[in-house]
């Protein structure tokens, strides 16, 4: 009966299941699921702890030893804690939004791989949850499906902040979906594979066969950037920005709704950090010994993992937050150009070396001095529409201020976030004619 | 395993957990609901604006623009997987599709679509800046119609919903201060 059950719902299992297979399905998914759970909590215990450090501060020290139950008790506390939900709250979505956030932060580890082959009762299987032909695509799903979550939980909150916090996140989200979707591109040009576990078994001869070293830094740096934007994480966090927005789209949020919103950031960073040693860092591959055969990949995956977890802590206490713009000219103006550039040039060596550095050339003469001039007149054409421009420059006003009628002469005013030399040789400030008497008394 | 069960009881492994977790919670926490904690965050003042219903038409261009890139990335997927049985013929066909989706987006970049630069308020930050420029700028000229109202202080038109708040009048109940109700 239950394969007759897991056949209807999955038609690729055509090999029949039996009780043992769904047993160790059962088994393996309620591991991994447990395992997910301890490393989100040591990782906000860890997170907490390390940033404490950097701060010159103690930190969690009461809950158990070095506070290491620290996120346990917080855990428990939100128990307790009332539920509230503002009167102007979309009622159906505000509760469904917890859901959209964490069920794709659980389903999104299912795809990375932790360790080898082992066997246990007959059985050989590898250690990850699943190992699906669509693979990495899976992972995009997810990240694209937790934007519903913020999105949602902002929107339907009928409250500003998290209102404000959730229209920057879905554009914030949406524009660093495109490098990380480039990149992974990058790495399956290597594969030829969308399964995660292939492209682990690619990189697994040598260190210099990781993609990291493969596909030259770039892929990689541009994903982890990509990758910290995605999971809102600082230096990105302009979604939650407490100093500007009190917490963003989960201001509303109380009790063990917002502890799952938590939790599906922490469980975010947990899995993404994971992605990264997979597609750019071999995943479990290392050097081995005889003895304790399964366990090396494992530690291997675990030490990789971890070193990016440190990562992720240590931008949130180097790194300010960037402004908007900054943000937004980082991913469009910057990622996005480079990495789609980068995946070419990759994908032209591959044929051969004639095709990759013409490509390279192409990009360097063509593209780049293009981008450069684009972004230029893009500027100045972004300015020119703004009507405040022409406040100075309503006869009134100018008069009183001293200054000459018509506004400062153009060319004499260094653009504000114009480099002076950036191709500004028209008349940045200008102001429309018909627009100069606006704001005049 | 090329197979997708994992997934599937994941699924579910991981709706029980939230539900549950609303559940136990649900039962365990207090409900001692009042007009004050029901409100919106506020910084603790009686809301005083709806939240606005319409955005800067940048973040809609955002959206737009990244469909580009979406459907260009759905056409790069199954390309990179059959790279190597595609060769040469493959690259030049995405190396035109490339340079397609390359010129519009340089046709939007020079357009300032993706501008998101501050707000340029106007000339005044330029070296002619000078106190009398800025304190101009912020304070309303004294012929204007605002500031005659404001500094006469009679007769205000209409109390904003915020101040009948504020006041407790008793055709707001609903929404008492917080100080009040708590």
């Amino acid at each position: 009966m239950i394969s007759a059950i897991a056949a209807t719902l999955d038609p690729l299992f055509d090999h029949g299941v039996g009780l043992a297979v769904f047993l160790i399905v059962l088994i393996r998914v309620a591991v991994a699921f447990a395992a997910l759970m301890v490393a989100v909590m040591l990782m906000i215990w860890f997170e907490r702890k390390l940033i404490s450090d950097m701060q010159n501060r103690i930190g969690p020290n009461r809950a158990g030893p070095f506070g290491l139950l620290q996120s346990l008790a917080d855990g428990i506390k939100l128990f307790f804690k009332e539920d509230l939900m503002p009167t102007g709250a979309d009622r159906r979505v505000f509760l469904l939004a917890p859901y959209l956030s964490i069920l794709p932060a659980f389903l999104a580890f299912a795809i990375v791989p932790i360790g080898g082959l082992i066997t246990i009762a007959g059985h050989r299987f590898e250690l990850q949850v699943a190992d699906p032909p669509m693979g990495i695509l899976f992972l995009l799903a997810m990240s694209a499906i937790s934007v519903y979550g913020v999105m949602l939980a902002g929107w339907s909150s009928g409250s500003k902040y998290p209102l404000l916090g959730s229209v920057r996140a879905s554009a914030q989200m949406v524009s660093y979906e495109a490098p990380l979707g480039i990149t992974i591109v990058t790495v399956i040009l290597l594969t030829g594979s969308l399964s995660t576990r292939a492209i682990v078994d690619a990189q697994a001869a040598h260190f210099w066969d990781w993609n990291l070293i493969r596909l030259g830094i770039v892929p990689f740096l541009i994903f982890m950037i990509a990758v910290t934007a995605e999971m809102n994480r600082p230096p990105f966090d302009l979604v939650e920005a407490d100093s500007e927005l009190v917490g963003g789209f989960n201001t509303e949020y109380s009790s063990l709704r917002f502890a799952l919103f938590y939790l599906a950031e922490f469980m975010n960073t947990v899995t993404m950090s994971a992605i990264i040693v997979t597609l750019f860092l071999g995943g479990p591959d290392g050097p081995g010994f005889p003895f304790l055969r399964w366990l090396w990949p494992i530690l291997w995956f675990l030490g990789k993992t971890f070193v990016f977890l440190f990562i992720y802590v240590w931008l949130r206490a180097a790194l300010p937050r960037l402004r908007y713009d900054q943000l937004m000219n980082l991913g469009w103006k910057w990622l996005i150009p480079i990495a789609l550039g980068w995946m070419l040039f990759v994908a032209g060596l591959r044929i051969n070396e004639a095709w990759g550095l013409g490509i390279l050339g192409v990009l360097v003469v063509l593209v780049g001095p293009a981008l450069y001039r684009a972004v230029a007149l893009g500027k100045r054409a972004g300015h020119l529409g703004e009507p405040r421009a022409a406040v100075v420059a309503s006869p009134g006003l100018a008069k009183r201020s001293g200054l000459p009628a018509g506004g400062v002469p153009a060319g004499a005013v260094p653009a504000g976030g114009v480099p002076a030399g950036a191709g500004g040789s028209g008349p940045v400030h200008a102001p429309k004619p018909g627009s100069g008497g606006e704001e005049a008394p | 395993m090329d197979n997708y069960l994992p997934i599937f009881v994941l699924l579910v492994l991981g709706f029980l957990f939230a539900a549950l977790s609303f559940t136990a919670s649900a039962i365990l926490a207090p409900r001692r609901p009042s007009v004050a904690k029901a409100a919106p965050y506020e910084c603790g003042i009686v809301p005083r604006n709806e939240p606005p219903e319409r955005f800067p038409v940048r973040f809609y261009l955002v959206a737009m623009i990244f469909i580009v890139f979406d459907i260009e990335i759905v056409f790069l997927y199954p390309w990179a997987v059959e790279f190597r049985a595609l060769g040469t013929f493959g690259l030049v066909e995405i190396l035109v599709f490339a340079a397609a989706v390359v010129i519009a987006f340089l046709y939007l970049l020079s357009n300032g679509a993706l501008e998101w630069g501050p707000a340029r308020r106007s000339a005044h930050w330029s070296s002619a800046r000078t106190t009398a420029s800025t304190v101009l700028h912020i304070s309303p000229a004294p012929s204007d119609p605002r500031l005659s109202q404001a500094s006469g202080g009679e007769a205000p038109e209409h109390e904003t919903p915020a101040e009948e708040l504020a006041e407790g009048s008793s055709e707001a109940p609903a929404r008492a201060h917080p100080h009040e109700a708590a």
